[in-house]
Formats: structure tokens, sequence, C-alpha cells
């Protein structure tokens, strides 16, 4: 960065846009093909909340950053 | 027993020829037995970058099928001596290899060599996948640019799926190369750093190879660029060829160099 840049500010150079957009996009693309026990995961839950109680839906989405990965579960009861 | 190194990148185009090339003569000249093997078939080129297309006369699906046995199928490098190259072959069936028989054959080949290096094919099908299979270790060869580093990312995420060792337990071995990067672009910010990609692939480094137009000249040569002393390219090679051997070799600066003009310059621009 030049000196003039330096003291003016300036944008962002396109190689922090690419890294920006590249970190969104795998963020994504790794849940399918690192989670091939996701399906299964999910069947075992909504027999395990049954045992409990009614459940119309259970939902899992996968978050990842570098430093962490979570799973979200979202589970639907329905009306009774 | 030698160690299967496979150099891959998913995305084409991106220097894993060229990177097996280097590598393998680099680890020949440390006084290793090496085997490098061109797995793209129907597409070989390993053979014009090591300028050993004219000595060709078996290729490696002939090995597989019994057409000739393996030594005759073997060529010899014209300088590194413990270096020798299996070609491609230049079928239009790129299916044609089949797991048994790689299995078979780099089951041979690591008992007689310290090292097999094979170049695998860019995508993810049946080619790239016996490539990595029996794979100890991988060298996922990526550019600094978007679609590289993404398809990299996806490679790295089948590698363990696709391979033996990590059904028993095992994990391949996996490094980065990034190859042609240009200091100077990194630095004003129009290229991806090392450590930008490294942050998104998540994987430990083991070279940097500077964009370098020599490089052109030694494929159109048919002799690797390696071989030339002064070449910063090369000497980057000769390093990641050390650090695979378990070496710990200093990284190469590769900031940008700058005359007073330049610096002038950069403060108008």
């Amino acid at each position: 960065m030049s000196l003039i840049e330096k003291i003016f500010g300036k944008k962002k150079g396109s190689a922090a846009v690419a890294k920006d957009r590249l970190t969104i996009m795998l963020a994504h693309e790794r849940v399918d093909c690192k989670l091939p026990y996701l399906d299964a995961l999910r069947n075992d839950l909504i027999e395990v909340i049954k045992k409990y109680t009614h459940v119309d839906d259970v939902k899992i989405t996968s978050h990842n950053n570098q430093s962490i990965d979570m799973l979200e579960v979202e589970i639907t009861l329905g009306k009774k | 027993m030698g160690t299967i190194i496979t150099v891959t990148s998913g995305k084409g185009g991106v220097g894993k020829s060229t990177t097996t090339a280097n590598l393998a003569v680099g680890l020949a000249n440390l006084g290793k037995r090496v085997v490098a093997i061109d797995f793209d078939i129907g597409l070989r080129n390993l053979d014009m970058i090591l300028g050993l297309e004219n000595r060709i006369v078996y290729d490696v699906v002939d090995v597989m099928e019994g057409r000739c046995n393996l030594p005759q199928a073997l060529i010899n490098d014209k300088k590194a001596k413990s270096l020798y190259f299996l070609p491609a072959s230049q079928t239009k069936d790129k299916d044609v290899l089949q797991k048994e028989k790689v299995k078979k054959l780099l089951e041979t080949l690591k008992a007689d060599f310290d090292i097999v290096l094979i170049d695998s094919p860019a995508g993810i099908e049946s080619g790239f996948e016996h490539s990595i299979f029996l794979a100890d270790r991988a060298l996922i060869v990526s550019t600094p640019d978007v679609s590289s580093v993404r398809d990299a990312d996806r490679v790295i995420g089948i590698i363990d799926a696709k391979s033996e060792k990590a059904k028993n337990g095992e994990e391949v071995e996996k490094h980065v190369i990034i190859n042609r990067l240009k200091p100077q672009m990194v630095e004003s910010g129009n290229m991806l750093s090392t450590e930008d990609v490294l942050g998104i692939l998540a994987l430990p480094l083991i070279g940097v190879v500077p964009d370098d137009e020599d490089i052109i000249s030694s494929t159109n040569m048919g002799e690797p660029i390696i071989y030339k002393e002064k070449s910063l390219a090369a000497e980057s090679y000769r390093r990641i060829a050390r650090r695979i051997l378990g070496e710990e070799v200093a990284f190469l600066d590769l900031k940008a160099k700058k005359g007073l003009f330049s610096s002038l310059k950069g403060i108008f621009k």
C-alpha cells in the first residue's frame, strides 16, 4: 500500500473481497461433504423425541467458521 | 517400504504435473529412489515436462494389463539416475484403470522405491480416486485464486473418504503447495496471500512457489526448472523436496524486491 493510500485510506483490495467470498462459499459447501451422517442423526433424533412428546419436524443446520463447527437443531413440535 | 505421495489439486492447470516433475527430480537428487507415475489417463503430460516423451514404449495400462512387465515400462531419467518414470496411457477410455490392478502395481512399486510420486488427474472422478486411494500422503497444489482454492478445499474434503488408509483409522498426511504466487500482487492487496489461502484450507504449508516465466521455457525444453541454480522457483522446489523428507527448512522470503525507483513510484501510485 502506498503512503498516500495509507494516509487517505483506500477501498479494499480485490484479495480481501476474494477471501470473504471464499470463506462464505466454503462454509456452505463444506456442510454437504463433511456430514454424511446428517440424515441418520435426524431420524434418530425424531425417534428419541417421540418418546417424550409429539414431533413435526427436525431441522439440522450446520455452521462453521475457522475456529468452531456447530450444529443447530430446530425441533418443530406442532400443535396437538 | 516406500511412501506413496499423491500430487493433486481438484482444478486443472494449477501446475500439478510441473510440481510432480520438479519434486521427483528434487527427491532423486537428494538420494532417494523415486518413481513418478502419470495417472492422467488419456491426457499424458508428465512425459514432456520431464523430457522423456521419446523414450516411451509401454505405459501404465500396459503394465496393469500384463502386456509387458514393470521394468520394461519404467523409464530411467536422463540426468537423475535414481528417478524412474511410468507414463500414462493415451487411450481414449479414461476409466480403464481397475482398483485391484492399481493396488497391485502400487504395492510392487512401493516395495521397490523409496518414494512413489503420483501425478493425479484434475477433477474428482475415478482417475483421481485411483491416484488417492493408496496414498500415504497428499500434496494439494493450489494457486492463489478463488476457483483453485475452492476446488482444493473440495478435494481435501474427499481425500479421506476415498483413501484406504483412512478406512483403517489412519489419516492421509496432507500438505498445501501454493503455486504461482505473485508477491507484488499480494503486497498491493490484489492476490490472496499465503496466509489467506492457509487460513481457508486449514492445512499445513509445505511450500510456496513464486510465479516464474522460466518455468514455461523449462517445459519447452523438457528440463524441469529445479536444475536451474539461481531460479527462485527452483529453490522453492528444492526446499519442498527436503521438507518432504522431514527436514526443517526455512521458507523463502518472497517479498517483492523494491528498488528506490519503485519505492518512489509506490508513494504516488
